[in-house]
């Protein structure tokens, strides 16, 4: 079963209103405790398509021919109506198969070096998993559209234990690496989490300046990231300015993938231009909702599921960045929120957040104690416009699309 | 069944010829669909095929595995040379493929017979709604190494979403989640939770915040046992509960087990993925805790005694962890109102939307859509979303003497995730009053 007599058949389903996905992968895997190892290696190869007759229907199978036995149930199957977006077209040359990954470095023992040192020896790294994988996509459709894109990443998770007197806390940290792997970063990361919340103490600031490591940032971009997609906004964040001027918000893939899951170009979209909201992003399907054009960003996250309308690139962007230790610097009395230690809850349709987190107490510019658990809560919007300052963008996060973090400052926050 | 049991034997055997050496195969078929309903209408329906296939080996504390998406004797070869290379063993020789069978005829899914159902069903007890509806049905095939070949199918059906619904002061969106091992009965109970959840009630106000007591009815035990005893005896886990065995723990009439043989729940399995027939466990005999959850990968002795079979794989393409599958808690004989008389002041929940266990620091999270206040031991005003917090030990301590009389199923409870690995899990439990929870509100 070939791919062009599966066009044929969504050709003969839906003439002119069809999609076809394809994606090959291959990923080694490294997973490693203190005395136990597992090699993973992992090929898979899925085809999906998706047809509007003109109800919308999606099929995915791990063959051609598995999805060309799907394609009849799919249309026989019952579904309303809708309007048929309006398909991109255009042609990419195919980038050559990308083939079997190398295998990922073993960094266990250089890693748990790093985190006995960072924690002096009250942390343990107990699992280390590094992922190196490939792909190679392909999207045609039926205006003629045919691109093809490879990407690789380097990605995993690494996870310690603290232990000080008889108290414990374990925590799990994941990773993307662009470059080489960056083990300082994130052994301090993993010491930060593990050991500060073994301290036991409640922080002695009830309100002052919060600083937000990268991590912490890239949770609440994370937490906003649906204001970028929603066809309406709440009120509140229509109302006007979002942040302070001097600061933007931007989605931008093109380095990730010249195209997204629908085969539209990236680009780079200012979804907060300097403080007020910008430019919405688009897959195919809102984009004819709203009579606008799409913006890149139909995500596919596996080829098992339909493309989604998310952010896939998102990161903070300021007119006047400032380094992280001058930021630290100019707090005059704050907490300095090192890690989340629960999932941060956000209300968009009710302006409210809830932040609780581990970290350091920060007076004239200096940490003070540890602060083993605190939490901040309160209205998204006064949070936004009360950010002073962030670092230039530091690492990207998959949350699970990618989020950079920046070190961020934000004035007049309540602690509890 | 494509791959023929007696050539995956041959292929596999070779690699399991040193004692204390773990070699299997495992081929997976999954078929699901999905139809997505918004008031009353199926607006989009997604059907997905797969197949995929994984040759594993294991030796002391190394693991090695290889997984393709394609289940032939090709793919087979193909694992198996593979895991030969990495192992610095001699490949089993290429062969050219052999000539692909006919195309299986797909089973066509229930989709139309569930569609009139549940236009039905919905019409009646929430027409405004925005709801996923999914059947899949998952075949695992096991091949180990010296032992027969082991073949089970379990067909799970999920609706999950939000409904609005009517309070006494408006309408409001409630969320919604159903998970069931597909079965002739299925839709009744669908109907009758769909209606439960549908009923009536007072807007809510804020939850309280401090210290308070707890029935958990409704079967919503199940999310408590599971974090603070399910997770904590998966064989490897270091929690308060390590180097605790046979110590009391509970009450005398607190008895817990997970029983994956319990194939009307949602977590329940013929054989787990490596190809181990499951034992219910007891976690906690009469207050005193009993058995750990464990897999072959995950004990001393590699054998296939040695593991209660709950080795578990999320894809087929991950190593087995050992994980839990339906906590079951024994009933009492306390009704419904004496529950609520011996609770006095405190909170009735009966569902929640979710709960995480940091098994380190032995405390626990429980997250409740909603509550209802009970003063003076009758039901009270409505809370709004909260969370319940505390710690494993105490909180095993804490639960009182007196279980409920009827043990529900709480069909609420459908997946897992632990390190990202999502299993299917389930469970039933009377109602059960525990004291001295942290409790706050929550955006």
């Amino acid at each position: 079963m070939t791919e062009q007599r599966i066009a044929s058949l969504l050709e003969a389903q839906a003439p002119g209103a069809w999609e076809l996905y394809q994606k090959e992968g291959a990923s080694r895997e490294i997973t490693r405790t203190a005395n136990q190892s597992c090699e993973t290696s992992r090929k898979e190869e899925g085809f999906a398509a998706r047809w509007w007759d003109p109800a919308l229907r999606f099929a995915a199978a791990s063959s051609a021919a598995g999805l060309a036995r799907l394609i009849p149930l799919a249309a026989g199957a019952p579904a309303a109506p809708g309007p048929v977006p309006r398909l991109p077209t255009g042609r990419s040359d195919r980038p050559p198969s990308p083939g079997p990954p190398e295998a990922p470095p073993d960094l266990f023992e250089e890693l748990a070096r790093l985190v006995s040192a960072e924690s002096r020896g009250e942390a343990v790294l107990s699992e280390l998993s590094v992922r190196r994988g490939r792909s190679l996509e392909r999207v045609r459709n039926a205006p003629g559209l045919d691109v093809s894109w490879s990407a690789k990443a380097l990605t995993g998770f690494a996870a310690a234990v603290g232990r000080r007197g008889g108290r414990a806390c374990e925590a799990r940290v994941p990773f993307r690496w662009e470059g080489e792997p960056a083990l300082p970063a994130l052994a301090r990361r993993l010491c930060d989490r593990t050991t500060l919340p073994l301290s036991e103490r409640a922080t002695a600031v009830e309100r002052g300046e919060w600083l937000l490591d990268v991590s912490v940032t890239a949770a609440v971009l994370s937490g906003l990231a649906p204001l970028f997609t929603a066809d309406a906004h709440p009120r509140w964040a229509a109302r006007g300015a979002l942040l302070p001027p001097e600061i933007s918000i931007v989605d931008d893939a093109t380095s990730e993938a010249p195209f997204d899951g629908e085969g539209t170009p990236s680009r780079r979209v200012l979804v907060v231009d300097r403080g007020t909201l910008g430019e919405p992003l688009h897959d195919l399907s809102s984009a004819r909702r709203a009579g606008a054009r799409p913006t890149g960003h139909g995500v596919r996250r596996s080829y098992r599921t339909p493309p989604v309308r998310a952010a896939r690139r998102l990161f903070f962007e300021t007119q006047r960045p400032v380094s992280p230790r001058d930021l630290l610097a100019s707090v005059k009395r704050g907490v300095f929120a090192s890690a989340l230690i629960a999932p941060l809850a956000c209300d968009l349709e009710n302006d409210r957040y809830e932040a609780q987190f581990t970290g350091v107490t920060v007076v004239a510019g200096r940490a003070q104690s540890p602060v083993a658990a605190a939490r901040a809560r309160g209205r998204l919007s006064e949070l936004l416009r009360r950010v002073a300052a962030l670092s230039p963008g530091e690492e990207f996060f998959p949350m699970p699309d990618l989020v950079g973090g920046a070190t961020l400052l934000v004035d007049r926050v309540s602690f509890e | 069944m494509s791959l023929d049991p007696s050539t995956v034997a041959r292929s596999i055997e070779p690699l399991a010829r040193q004692s204390g050496t773990i070699a299997d195969v495992l081929v997976e078929r999954r078929r699901e669909v999905t139809v997505v309903w918004r008031d009353g209408e199926a607006v989009e329906t997604r059907f997905v095929s797969t197949e995929a296939l994984a040759a594993r080996w294991q030796r002391a504390g190394e693991q090695r595995l290889v997984s393709l998406s394609r289940v032939d004797e090709s793919g087979l070869r193909e694992a198996v040379r593979e895991l030969q290379t990495g192992l610095g063993r001699a490949p089993i020789p290429l062969r050219p493929a052999p000539a692909t069978t006919s195309p299986q005829q797909e089973s066509a899914p229930a989709v139309e017979r569930w569609s009139k159902r549940l236009a039905s069903i919905f019409s009646r007890l929430a027409p405004r709604h925005c709801f996923r509806w999914t059947l899949q049905e998952v075949a695992r095939d096991m091949f180990p190494a010296g032992a027969p070949w082991l073949s089970h199918t379990r067909r799970l059906l999920s609706l999950e979403g939000s409904f609005t619904a009517a309070s006494r002061r408006g309408d409001e969106a409630r969320p919604f989640s159903f998970h069931s091992p597909e079965s002739e009965t299925t839709a009744d109970e669908l109907r009758a939770c769909l209606a439960r959840a549908a009923e009536p009630r007072e807007v809510p106000t804020p939850g309280p915040e401090g210290e308070t007591d707890a029935v958990l009815a409704a079967g919503s035990a199940v999310m408590l046992f599971h974090e603070i005893l399910s997770h904590p005896l998966e064989a490897g886990s270091v929690s308060p509960l390590s180097g605790l065995q046979e110590a009391r723990l509970a009450v005398s009439d607190l008895e817990v087990r997970d029983d994956a043989t319990r194939l009307d729940l949602f977590g329940g399995y013929e054989i787990d993925d490596e190809g181990v027939r499951p034992r219910p466990v007891k976690l906690l005999d009469a207050g005193r805790l009993a058995g750990r959850l464990t897999s072959r990968a995950s004990t001393e002795r590699l054998e296939r005694e040695a593991s209660n079979g709950h080795g578990r794989r999320a894809e087929v393409g991950d190593p087995p962890l050992p994980r839990g599958s339906n906590v079951i808690v024994s009933a009492g004989g306390v009704t419904r109102e004496e529950m609520a008389r011996r609770l006095g002041q405190g909170l009735w929940i009966e569902e929640f939307a979710g709960g995480s266990v940091d098994l380190a620091r032995g405390s626990f999270r429980l997250l409740f859509p909603r509550a209802r206040r009970v003063r003076r031991g009758r039901l009270a005003e409505e809370h709004g979303p909260g969370m319940l917090a505390g710690e494993i030990l105490p909180a095993l301590r804490n639960v009182e003497s007196g279980l409920g009389r009827e043990t529900h199923p709480y069909r609420g409870l459908g997946w897992c995730s632990r390190w990202g690995q999502i299993v299917a899990v389930q469970g039933a439990s009377p109602d059960v009053l525990i004291r001295q929870l942290a409790v706050r509100a929550r955006v």
